[in-house]
């Protein structure tokens, strides 16, 4: 079901932070076919500010309008959204100002994905603070996204490194509320996403490894019950949907098994079950996939960086391996090396 | 504080935990290979001799041990109940592993071996068996007539100390509060210094929730816990860092700047020191007055008596143990 080359709108990120510094290095190091796939959703300000930090410089065609766009216009677009000034910023703060742009320029891009103008979203970091600043009113971009995008199952972001993919059934949850949340429901609905979601980055038959919640796995119900009572039922309830799936494993076994490739993806109970193994395989090379939207959207695992903003030395290679997942994701084919 | 040191000429003693399990396996395989230090061994020496044979190794008897191409290894006789087959539990021989454990605490706290270090148990066997048995750490503690040790996994590059340990996960926030979180923070702190000898050893501190909380915004404990008891001991000269958000407390630039990273819960240190561990992780118990360090494995049934087990968690234990009787 490959594809050809697949239009791709990547947005500038939180212009306090290295987004800005990270798009010229982006673009510069695309092939030529991928050049002529891309419109840059930003503030030309921005970018050009980001030329200034990087060093370096960009040729692309400046639009002013969205029907301006051309998707086979044979060189970068520049779709410019006049919403920031960088002039008006301090680079390395929280700004409400540059909370607004990432929100516009956002919405934006996710507004040409639903009309089918771009197949997929790459966008540079954004600052959570800044967001909740410009009044996003919900969690997180995700949500967010979610809600302009009219999707209502469910959605979850996935972290990528080196082929090896995580998901969690819960995530922003006080610890002492993960073990209530989880029902086999909610498990079976977080393996049928991963599954899906795999599957449209070309995975013809994701396996998936379910974490256990207790200390190695609750050891036959001695340390917890929720391995039997919840997660055991719910692997084998998606397991009859025709998913390979299978656990739960303790958690410092799951990770090895997917680290060694036995598995493609894990399946963590809560938040720092699957970061902290993610960050330890390999943080800066990391991808966040928006999984369970009708639109590939990713962005560097890593954040805005504010103690290295304008240093130029922020390191691109996150950012080139989302937009490589994007494209990946927009035509249908596995890309093992985010 | 004047705390006794125990005789250096003393040795260390092993027990082999569980006889159907891979320790004896592991105690012949040592000594097929120079020997990491000056110990001995609590067993049955029977069991020994026929371990060695099931694997197709070198041990013979001699003169108050037994000996391999690695050397010479004095036995202290603790004998099995029943006979034992690789593999084969049998609840009769709890008995066997309960008295090598009461063996080596009580040796130690004589001072007749400067440290003890366990092969792996089979904790259900010996509660089948009738007997109250929550694990090593639990056991040893309790003989030495301590209320609170600290169980520490620690490479040569890496410590991480646990405040909860086998706890389900529901149960792990409520059970952390100011007092034990200041006890077990002390206990670390003192015995960095006693054993491993740090003048002023730095510990850095996981907070619980995502985040560490995110200031309240994903769970209260980190303000209403851990920041308090932080302050005080801070002002009591503890150098301590935290609380840090558990998913960068293990990345290597945070790693450079502590001496032990003490983790709230099993699955929030564990699995990241196994991960860096390659198979030579050691479990350490903080907080008594003994030196026990023990293997990081369990008793692998399937393996005992193929010759497949590997030894090298049990060397690391050995040369740990060693390394904290010197306090370096």
């Amino acid at each position: 079901m490959s594809k050809g080359q697949p239009f791709i709108g990547i947005v500038q990120g939180d212009a306090c932070g290295i987004g800005p510094e990270l798009l010229p290095k982006l673009l510069q190091g695309l092939e030529e076919n991928e050049k002529n796939r891309v419109l840059v959703i930003s503030d030309r300000r921005v970018l050009e500010a980001g030329c200034v930090v990087s060093g370096l410089e960009i040729s692309c065609k400046a639009l002013h309008e969205r029907a301006a766009i051309d998707p086979h216009c044979g060189e970068i677009q520049l779709l410019d959204v006049p919403c920031l000034d960088p002039a008006g910023i301090v680079p390395g703060t929280v700004s409400a100002d540059a909370g607004r742009a990432v929100l516009e320029t956002f919405g934006l891009a996710i507004d040409l994905a639903k009309a089918g103008t771009v197949d997929g979203i790459c966008f540079m970091p954004f600052n959570k603070a800044a967001m909740h600043l410009a009044g996003i009113g919900v969690e997180d971009e995700l949500t967010w996204a979610k809600a302009r995008l009219g999707v209502t199952s469910r959605a979850s972001e996935f972290n990528v490194i080196d082929g090896m993919w995580n998901a969690r059934v819960t995530s922003h949850v006080p610890l002492k509320d993960v073990a209530g949340r989880l029902t086999i429901e909610l498990i079976v609905e977080a393996i049928v996403l991963a599954d899906q979601t795999l599957k449209r980055a070309g995975y013809a038959n994701p396996r998936i490894a379910v974490a256990a919640l207790n200390p190695h796995a609750g050891d036959g119900g001695a340390i917890g019950k929720e391995e039997i009572d919840t997660i055991a039922p719910a692997v084998e309830k998606a397991a009859l949907q025709e998913i390979e799936v299978h656990g739960p494993f303790p958690s410092d076994t799951l990770y090895l098994k997917v680290r060694d490739g036995q598995y493609d993806c894990a399946l963590s109970m809560y938040h720092d079950q699957g970061q902290i193994a993610i960050k330890l395989l390999g943080f800066d090379q990391g991808v966040s996939v928006l999984g369970g939207l009708p639109v590939p959207i990713t962005t560097p695992a890593h954040g805005t960086a504010f103690d290295i903003v304008g240093t130029n030395t922020a390191n691109v290679r996150a950012a080139r391996n989302a937009f490589r997942m994007v494209v990946a994701m927009a035509q249908g084919r596995a890309h093992r090396h985010a | 504080m004047a705390e006794r040191r125990p005789e250096t000429s003393a040795p260390i003693v092993l027990t082999t935990g569980e006889p159907a399990g891979i320790g004896p396996d592991l105690v012949v395989q040592l000594l097929q290979q120079p020997l990491p230090g000056s110990f001995c061994v609590v067993t049955d020496p029977t069991l020994l001799l026929e371990r060695a044979r099931a694997i197709g190794l070198d041990l013979e008897e001699v003169e108050g041990g037994v000996a391999g191409p690695g050397g010479h290894l004095g036995v202290v006789p603790v004998l099995l109940r029943a006979p034992c087959s690789p593999g084969r539990l049998d609840t009769a021989n709890a008995g066997h592993v309960l008295e090598m454990l009461t063996h080596a605490v009580e040796g130690c706290l004589a001072g007749r071996y400067t440290a003890m270090v366990t092969g792996p148990v089979q904790k259900s066997l010996i509660n089948d068996a009738g007997h109250v048995f929550t694990g090593h750490t639990e056991f040893i503690a309790e003989r030495c007539g301590i209320e609170q040790p600290v169980m520490m996994l620690a490479t040569d590059a890496m410590r991480v100390a646990l405040v909860t340990c086998h706890l389900p996960l529901a149960e792990v926030a409520v059970s952390i509060t100011q007092e034990t979180l200041a006890a077990v923070l002390r206990i670390v702190a003192h015995d960095m210094s006693r054993w491993f000898g740090f003048n002023a050893p730095v510990l850095g501190v996981c907070g619980l929730n995502p985040h560490a909380g995110e200031s309240g915004h994903l769970g209260t404990e980190e303000i209403e816990v851990i920041d308090p008891v932080i302050s005080k001991l801070r002002s009591e000269g503890l150098e301590l860092v935290g609380p840090l958000p558990a998913d960068t407390a293990f990345t290597a630039r945070q790693l450079a700047d502590l001496d032990v990273v003490v983790a709230m819960y099993h699955d929030q240190g564990l699995p990241v020191i196994k991960h860096h561990g390659f198979g030579e992780v050691v479990n350490i118990t903080l907080g008594l007055p003994i030196v026990r360090t023990s293997v990081d494995h369990g008793t692998a049934l399937d393996l005992a008596g193929s010759g497949r087990a590997e030894v090298s968690s049990l060397r690391a234990a050995i040369r740990m143990a060693e390394r904290m009787t010197r306090g370096i």
